[in-house]
């Protein structure tokens, strides 16, 4: 599986060094484990959690009309927010399918910053760069920039993770240099960032300057830090010689989809997909109903929902996988699994799935079957999330 | 593994043992188990029932995959470690003890002989493996 087609980001060797279980993902050799999924996760619940997610794409937007474009490729209001603000969008092609689900951090009236999934990234770059074009055709003056191979990302995820990074970090004395980035707006400082909100920091010890915005995947409290890739591993490393702070743990990708799908995120490629609408997704209220967007004259004309998304547990031990049919009590196919897995933080296999017979009504739907290699594991629906911030996990 | 036992591997990683009480028991490696990762489910042979040599005799599923388990000689189940279905991660712990499968008597004791022992074993999983 391991081939030279797989890129690597800037921590692969220490990832090795670590003795990550190493595989690709994205077109990229990641880490799947340090040590253990479920004591990963747990970690990340109790104390707090280091990952690379330096295979996530960076695209800049920018120009004098950036917002405006920003509002045509976008589905949420994105010209509207704040500078040092980030919004959750979609990105739809001209049918309403999902192309790929982003966040797009703002800069200033003409700077955007686009974080996408690494699986998309070359996808979304070559959309966008397209309808850049188209853009500007019409007089409008945009230009749209990868620069996800000249950025190190690292995000550090649960409850203490305040005390290591409170810690560690100043203010920049530079004030709206952040590394890679230049903030036009000053940055408010770290301790008084809202969730989607972006600033700028100095780890004192080590002089690197980075962005860091309070997001991440996990349900946690935490941040994501954008530096040069080169000096990502200078970070990761002094963060892990820094770890007793906050009991800090490397984090790999298994813990990463076990942490995003107890707290009811979607995975784009399981929850998400050009075929899926974002009102079968459930995401209707990323959808701006001020504006135009590619995609929301496609989105008039969807009245039935082909597909709805339901989330559910299972009493047996089986994990559901993405893809495997659900039948209904009649043992009638009705729909497929969108995501499943093993929930350590309540012990048992959890999953989503999306129920495509019109005549079955997911409201009213309780329990169905599992074809999981043959046998018919019974499920039960749930309403998300299967973990809320500030409960223990043992 | 202690050196006063002797294990014999198969390549797809399972190994067989002789219990002093009488009876062989067999179970996976301990680089199956960390390739496989957190352990959460197995499904166990069935007691009583045969199985010829390379035959699957059950699942192991971990949080990220699933994989086959196979029958590493040709056997009959005497018993299993029904400790597992309620604490699969045993195998993940201490996969030559604990973490056993089942308790068997080969079919054919020469099966045993084409088994690889734990030198042959590590230099195996040394070439093979994914590194």
């Amino acid at each position: 599986m391991e081939n030279s087609q797989n890129k690597k980001t800037p921590l692969y060797d220490t990832h090795v060094a670590l003795k990550a279980k190493m595989v690709p993902f994205a077109g990229f050799l990641m880490p799947l484990y340090y040590k253990s999924i479920i004591e990963e996760h747990i970690n990340v619940r109790n104390n707090s959690g280091l990952f690379d997610i330096s295979h996530m794409g960076e695209i800049i937007i920018s120009g004098s009309d950036a917002g405006k474009f920003c509002d045509r490729v976008f589905t949420a209001d994105i010209s509207k927010s704040g500078p040092n603000q980030i919004v959750y969008s979609l990105i739809l092609n001209e049918k309403g399918g999902i192309i790929d689900d982003v966040t797009v951090f703002k800069f200033s009236d003409s700077e955007y910053m686009a974080v996408v999934n690494a699986a998309n990234t070359a996808k979304d770059f070559s959309w966008l760069n397209f309808q850049g074009s188209e853009f500007a055709k019409k007089g409008n003056e945009v230009s749209v920039k990868n620069i996800s191979d000249e950025v190190g990302l690292l995000s550090v995820q649960g409850p203490k993770t305040r005390d290591i990074i409170y810690s560690l970090t100043g203010d920049n004395p530079q004030a709206g240099s952040c590394g890679l980035f230049s903030l036009k707006q000053k940055s408010k400082p770290l301790g008084e960032l809202k969730h989607f909100e972006f600033g700028c920091v100095l780890f004192r010890n080590i002089n690197v300057e980075a962005l860091i915005s309070r997001s991440g995947y996990t349900g946690e409290f935490g941040f994501e830090i954008f530096v040069p890739a080169e000096k990502t591993s200078i970070l990761w490393n002094y963060l892990l010689k820094n770890s007793a702070l906050s009991n800090l743990l490397p984090v790999g990708l298994g813990a990463r989809d076990t942490l995003r799908f107890e707290a009811a995120l979607p995975l784009y490629g399981h929850e998400l997909d050009e075929t899926i609408n974002p009102y079968d997704a459930g995401l209707e209220k990323y959808l701006s109903a001020e504006k135009d967007y590619i995609g929301k004259e496609a989105l008039k004309n969807i009245r039935n929902k082909a597909k709805r998304l339901i989330f559910f547990k299972l009493s047996g031990k089986q994990i559901p996988r993405h893809m495997q049919k659900i039948l209904n009590e009649n043992l009638k196919p009705i729909g497929c699994i969108a995501s499943g897995t093993y929930s350590p933080s309540n012990k048992f296999p959890i999953g989503s799935a999306y129920v495509s017979d019109s005549s079955v009504n997911p409201q009213s739907l309780k329990n169905f079957f599992i074809d999981i290699r043959g046998n018919f594991e019974k499920a039960e629906v749930v309403s998300p999330p299967f973990y809320k911030i500030g409960k223990k996990s043992a | 593994m202690t050196s006063d036992e002797k294990f014999y591997f198969s390549d797809s990683h399972e190994w067989i043992s002789k219990r002093p009480g009488g009876g062989y028991d067999i179970g996976i490696s301990d680089f199956a188990q960390s390739e496989l990762g957190d352990i959460v489910y197995i499904t166990l042979p069935e007691t009583g029932k045969t199985y010829k040599k390379g035959d699957k005799i059950g699942e192991i599923e971990s949080v990220k995959s699933v994989s086959e388990i196979y029958a590493p000689v040709s056997l009959k189940v005497l018993s299993v470690n029904s400790k597992l279905n309620e604490a699969s991660e045993l195998i993940n712990s201490d996969p030559y003890r604990g973490g056993y499968i089942a308790t068997v008597e080969p079919l054919d004791a020469g099966d045993i002989n084409s088994l690889m022992d734990k030198n042959d074993y590590e230099s195996f999983v040394a070439s093979a493996g994914p590194h």
